[in-house]
């Protein structure tokens, strides 16, 4: 596929984006139709299924007017990426230990994958039982949720490096430091960000799930106090922000990814590389 | 975009390099070294025994909750029984609708931003919304069940419909090959590795999804006989019920492996051979 340099004017942009994205409207606004006209003739029950026009004014209500959600939504993605964050620490350097000294990597190996097998959110009473019904237990949740995958895909990716450049690398004298700093490293990066993709996601389940056992602030509180009350449209708007959370949490970790392992797309290569040519040449002109 | 399984061949294969034979003692030593200081300390009153059970303490457990009182039998069957239907059934909803999708490039472009929503959102946060909408008992665990199951199976039957080798595509076509033929010879035999982790993933999915209903709903289950033990502070009972699922997970990862080995068996060192001799045999004997 071929991107032509020539920029296009922002008018005819504006209406490709438009006739791109009509049929997508016009199938949503159908959908929605479909499903408002169904549930105020009766056809589904509006205790069970909300209308979208409910929905909505869920949403204005509880975004807007009342503006209740933003605190357990602050508290919720606080949650998720202190956990993400203590889970991925221990996790990362555990990975860098065990690829460092062989038997380190031997006697951990077992217990991580125990620690894989077992589902953790099965955790879930004891954690709250162990670290209390505050932030804790759901941070501690978030951690050891999301500390398999990171450990995994780092461990993965500093191992399964390319042999004939270690060769290269070991002909070339390189001492041990050097192959960590520039072969291991950048070798692991994308796997380890892959595996932080993953754990941002699971550490977002920990923490709602958490949150749904026992707490008395955050969405899943929230979002189990409206379901019970049967406030079904408040729920489903609650729900809204979880994924809002998660499309955050995802994206924002898509763009450090841009941003780090920027050798595995061409054009953030290409722009990497320009702006390292500004500064030699900068420092060129000194 | 197919969803992988985090345990890596790295893992696999530093868990077997360090369970031979000569090692194995080493490992038990400090296996039992921990346990004995977990113990001590507990003894000692290091460790406050409320939350944090001896190890005999769990011992003993296991031998009440399996033979004494004999009561886990019942949650288990329950919890086991659930998992397994609704495993099958919600990633035979997932393998149908990928396959759909897959198949059908204009489904597949107006479902895609509601894939993406859905990817984003933890899916286990809808539970209470599901035991609202259906009630307490076995229909919403169902629910529950199928969908977190669902995704998995659907996004990697989607990518590795998808993801058909163009070159051997055209061969097929060259050589005049049918649409069944295409599908039976072609796209799934690539298809099936792909979709088998989305299985793996599926089955793990679907024992946390259960637990996690059952936190809810608190009626049977493996879950709530962990919640109820916990609330009680009979941790002891409560740890002997997570390492029963540390055993449930490590058969459901050897189960699927084996499962795996059977449907792909082209995949692995020594299943075409074996395969094609088992054919030989079927063939000679007529």
């Amino acid at each position: 596929m071929s991107v032509s340099d020539q920029p296009i004017p922002l008018s005819g942009r504006i209406l490709d984006i438009g006739v791109r994205f009509l049929p997508h409207f016009v199938l949503f606004a159908v959908i929605i139709g479909a499903w408002e006209i169904s549930v105020a003739t009766g056809l589904i029950t509006s205790i069970i299924i909300p209308r979208p026009s409910a929905i909505w004014s869920a949403i204005v209500e509880l975004y807007i007017t009342e503006g209740t959600i933003y605190r357990h939504f602050f508290i919720t993605l606080t949650e998720a990426v202190v956990g993400f964050a203590i889970g991925a620490g221990v996790a990362v350097s555990l990975a860098i230990a065990s690829s460092l000294w062989d038997p380190f990597r031997r006697y951990v190996t077992p217990y991580a994958v125990v620690l894989n097998v077992t589902p953790g959110i099965a955790l879930t009473p004891v954690i709250i039982a162990w670290f209390g019904y505050g932030m804790g237990s759901k941070i501690a949740l978030a951690a050891i949720i999301s500390f398999f995958p990171i450990f995994v895909n780092t461990l993965t990716g500093l191992v399964q490096v390319d042999e004939d450049r270690e060769e290269l690398f070991n002909s070339l004298g390189a001492s041990n430091v050097q192959v960590f700093r520039k072969l291991r490293a950048p070798a692991a990066l994308p796997l380890m960000f892959a595996g932080f993709k993953i754990g941002l996601t699971t550490a977002l389940i920990g923490a709602v799930v958490a949150e749904f056992a026992q707490a008395t602030d955050g969405v899943g509180v929230l979002m189990s106090r409206f379901s019970f009350q049967l406030n079904m449209a408040a729920s489903l708007a609650t729900l809204l922000s979880m994924t809002v959370i998660g499309l955050i949490l995802f994206y924002s970790m898509e763009f450090l990814d841009d941003r780090i392992v920027f050798w595995r797309r061409e054009s953030r290569r290409a722009a990497a590389s320009r702006a390292r040519a500004r500064t030699w040449a900068a420092q060129a002109k000194k | 975009m197919a969803v992988q399984d985090a345990t890596s061949e790295v893992l696999v294969d530093t868990l077997e390099r360090s369970l031979r034979n000569r090692r194995i003692a080493k490992h038990v030593g400090i296996f039992l070294t921990l346990t004995l200081l977990w113990e001590l300390g507990s003894r000692m009153g290091w460790l406050d025994p409320l939350f944090y059970p001896r190890p005999s303490n769990i011992i003993r457990s296991f031998w009440l909750i399996y033979f004494q009182n004999a009561n886990v039998w019942f949650h288990l069957y329950s919890t086991i029984s659930l998992v397994i239907i609704g495993w099958v059934l919600g990633s035979m909803l997932g393998i149908g609708l990928g396959a759909l999708v897959g198949f059908n490039t204009v489904i597949r472009r107006f479902l895609k931003p509601y894939v993406i929503v859905l990817e984003a959102t933890p899916r286990i946060a809808v539970a209470p919304l599901l035991i609202a909408a259906l009630g307490f008992g076995v229909n919403s665990k169902l629910a529950i069940i199928m969908l977190v199951c669902f995704f998995a199976p659907f996004i990697n039957t989607l990518s590795g419909v998808i993801n058909v080798n163009e070159e051997r595509l055209e061969l097929f076509r060259s050589m005049r090959a049918s649409k069944t033929q295409i599908l039976r010879k072609l796209v799934l035999p690539d298809a099936i590795p792909v979709i088998m982790a989305g299985e793996r993933l599926a089955l793990t999915a679907a024992l946390s999804g259960a637990l996690v209903a059952e936190f809810i709903q608190r009626d049977k289950g493996i879950g709530s006989l962990i919640l109820v033990y916990t609330r009680n502070l009979n941790m002891a009972s409560a740890f002997a019920c997570i390492f029963t699922l540390t055993i449930i997970g490590f058969l459901i990862f050897k189960g699927m492996e084996k499962l795996d080995h059977y449907i792909a068996y082209w995949k692995y060192e020594g299943g075409r051979e074996r395969m094609s001799s088992k054919r030989k045999r079927t063939m000679v004997e007529p």
